[in-house]
């Protein structure tokens, strides 16, 4: 596919994503990879549009603003160069923090915490697409030191034979144990903010790796249970692969996680699936060739049924493969903390 | 920062509907006292039977049998007419490769339709306590499908607007629970659980199907807030808790061994239908070779919020004892003397 879009990169793909904007007019015909663009262009311009056009990010359409899909949205359009549709969001996201850093799940409940990663990244990106803006830094700062106070609780477990419950990653609530999702967003939020090599990102990726399945993928967090290995699924796979980026895959179970993901993803997949599940193959280099069919299918499925602005986003950044910021932590050479900028 | 339970939202105007529920709680203990046991056992056999069906199929005339079980159990299908149902199937970690973890569309749609017979406004909900994805979680069980097919709105009880209500039963430390807004509006939310084994509790049924309207959003996935509350005593406060229930148990393709999602399937072809949820949960227990007396969750319900003892349990249709094949169980030791004789182990 590179090698394919290399080939006629002088129609002005050197952006990767200005390829979204270009007209559908000027792909060459002979080009499989145009066609694949401007199939792509014509449901992510869909998708962006209805993203853009959301003055209220939820879980559903008509649903009540929720603190992940706003920051998965507002991810979404400073990805796809959608800078000022983005603004409203990243600035609505300053105004849900607390005063301890943490965003809630929404306006309303200031708690459980667990939301707080995805503002971290949100305003990560808004602080290098719009400028540099010392408001998020200061405020991913602040978000990144309540995470930084929050671990997984394992007080009273006794060690079983499934994972090893003393390594801290972080919980959906404060008090209660470490599992795969709020760790793997966590982690994500400390790579790609600079603080991967922080002895809690190492744990936790120590966490993550010990939560996979002998046979590859990980579920919500459990392995073995009374002698049994559960079943791997898809969104907690792919979102593990994500936050674990290029880790040296020491155990073979990175390997075969990503292997599991191959092997399932299709079509038919339901959409957050899907996208993390992509988005994690990408972060292992193994995006594959289909993904953006995968992709159309899956947004036509979500246009017609709900519309939910947290899917929409999720489809925009997968769409954006190896090239998605959270896969590159690619965001620009900005500073990544306020002291480095005088602030 | 430290707190177990997520954080207080009074909201005065759900609160006012649960406190009638924790009233009659407090009135129908009182009363057991006032009256002793011989009119509290007729008043338990009058109000709590069970209706059991056998040689069920999925492709068989379930919205017949249903119908019937609510007639037999004292349902009056006049006071739901114009009200809104909640139906509550066990969705918690659907895959086609084990049909028998979660609830077959075919009895959601089947208690559906003699809801909607009855004129009530029906909608079909579930929070998945293993899954965040819940498209999935629906596609994987056939349910998506069968929604549509059918017309059934289904609501998304992860992710849905919450409400604060004071937990009623309090055998756990938690103030209260956020339920989801379907949940606080519904005249009457019916139970669809999985007959099936816990490798935890023992058995689970019509009570812990319910953990289920507990929102992910609030408390994770699993809802390790309640998991650290007991599991026995929030399932107890949860049923405390919650608007009037009923169920229906998907005892046609039971899952015995290692469940509540590695279990092996155990065609029974039942379908249980009552009125009070505890009594339902009793005979179930009964059947599948458990004293439910030794199920913790039970011995704090029995009683309270409804009765276990099988002389308190009205029996109708087929009787518990002619249907009874109990369960294997995997050998842990928290599973270890629950059975009302011997114990099979995988």
């Amino acid at each position: 596919m590179r090698g394919q879009w290399a080939a006629c990169r002088w129609y002005l793909f050197d952006d990767p994503h200005e390829r979204l904007l270009v007209p559908a007019r000027l792909a060459s015909p002979a080009c499989t990879a145009c066609d694949d663009r401007t199939d792509r262009m014509s449901y992510l311009e869909v998708v962006l549009d209805r993203l853009a056009a959301s003055d209220v990010c939820g879980y559903q359409a008509g649903a009540p603003a929720a603190t992940e899909p706003t920051a998965v949205a507002a991810l979404a359009l400073l990805a796809h160069g959608r800078i000022e549709r983005a603004r409203r969001l990243t600035e609505r996201l300053l105004e849900m923090q607390r005063k301890d850093g943490s965003l809630g799940i929404d306006r309303v409940h200031a708690l459980p915490g667990w939301p707080t990663a995805w503002a971290i990244l949100a305003w990560r990106a808004a602080q290098s697409s719009q400028g540099f803006d010392p408001a998020y830094v200061l405020a991913y700062e602040r978000g990144r030191d309540w995470l930084l106070g929050v671990a997984g609780d394992s007080g009273d477990i006794v060690q079983w034979e499934g994972h090893d419950v003393h390594l801290r990653g972080w919980p959906w609530v404060v008090g209660t144990h470490s599992w795969v999702e709020p760790t793997s967003l966590a982690l994500l939020a400390l790579r790609l903010t600079g603080r991967g090599d922080s002895p809690r990102a190492r744990e936790a990726t120590a966490m993550l790796e010990n939560r996979l399945l002998p046979d590859g993928g990980c579920n919500y967090g459990n392995t073995i249970v009374f002698g049994q290995a559960l079943r791997p699924h898809l969104q907690p796979t792919g979102l593990a692969l994500l936050a674990l980026g290029n880790q040296a895959d020491t155990t073979d179970r990175i390997g075969r996680s990503a292997e599991y993901l191959q092997r399932e993803l299709n079509d038919r997949t339901t959409t957050a699936s899907l996208s993390y599940g992509l988005l994690g193959l990408a972060a292992r280099g193994a995006y594959p060739d289909k993904a953006n069919a995968w992709l159309r299918a899956a947004a036509d499925r979500t246009l017609a049924r709900d519309a939910s602005s947290y899917k929409l986003g999720l489809i925009a950044l997968a769409a954006l493969g190896p090239d998605c910021p959270l896969v590159s932590g690619n965001w620009d050479a900005a500073p990544t903390s306020a002291v480095e900028v005088g602030v | 920062m430290s707190t177990l339970a997520p954080e207080r939202k009074p909201e005065t105007q759900q609160d006012g509907q649960f406190d009638r529920r924790a009233l009659l709680v407090g009135v129908g203990a009182a009363a057991a006292a006032a009256v002793g046991v011989p009119l509290l056992r007729r008043a338990w056999a009058d109000k709590a039977s069970v209706f059991i069906a056998r040689n069920q199929r999925y492709d068989g005339p379930l919205e017949q049998t249903i119908r019937d079980g609510l007639t037999a159990t004292g349902f009056d299908h006049a006071l739901i007419r114009g009200r809104k149902v909640l139906l509550k199937p066990n969705l918690v970690e659907p895959t086609k490769k084990c049909p028998q973890m979660t609830t077959h569309p075919a009895v959601v749609v089947a208690v559906a339709n003699v809801f909607r017979n009855f004129g009530a406004e029906v909608v079909v909900g579930e929070g998945p306590g293993h899954m965040r994805d819940t498209e999935m979680a629906l596609v994987e069980s056939g349910m998506q499908d069968a929604l549509d097919e059918a017309g059934l709105r289904f609501v998304d009880l992860n992710y849905s607007q919450t409400g604060w209500i004071k937990n009623a039963g309090r055998a756990t430390v938690l103030d209260g629970f956020h339920f989801p807004r379907e949940v606080l509006e519904a005249d009457l939310i019916v139970s669809l659980p999985k007959m099936k084994t816990h490798h935890w509790v023992g058995y689970t049924g019509a009570l812990k199907n319910l953990y289920g309207v507990i929102p992910g959003i609030k408390y994770g996935w699993p809802k390790n807030v309640l998991h650290y509350a007991g599991i026995p005593q929030s399932i107890y406060d949860i049923n405390a808790t919650l608007p009037k229930t009923i169920s229906v148990v998907d005892g046609i393709l039971a899952m015995e061994g290692d469940g509540p999602i590695m279990g092996s399937a155990k065609p029974m072809g039942l379908i249980l239908v009552g009125t009070n949820n505890t009594a339902v949960d009793a005979t179930l227990g009964r059947i599948m070779g458990f004293e439910p007396s030794k199920i913790e969750y039970l011995n704090l319900a029995g009683g309270r919020l409804g009765p276990i003892g099988d002389g308190l349990i009205g029996q109708r249709g087929e009787r518990w004892r002619d249907v009874e094949n109990p369960f294997t169980l995997i050998d842990a030791p928290q599973l270890r003397g629950l059975r009302r004789r011997g114990v099979l182990v995988t």
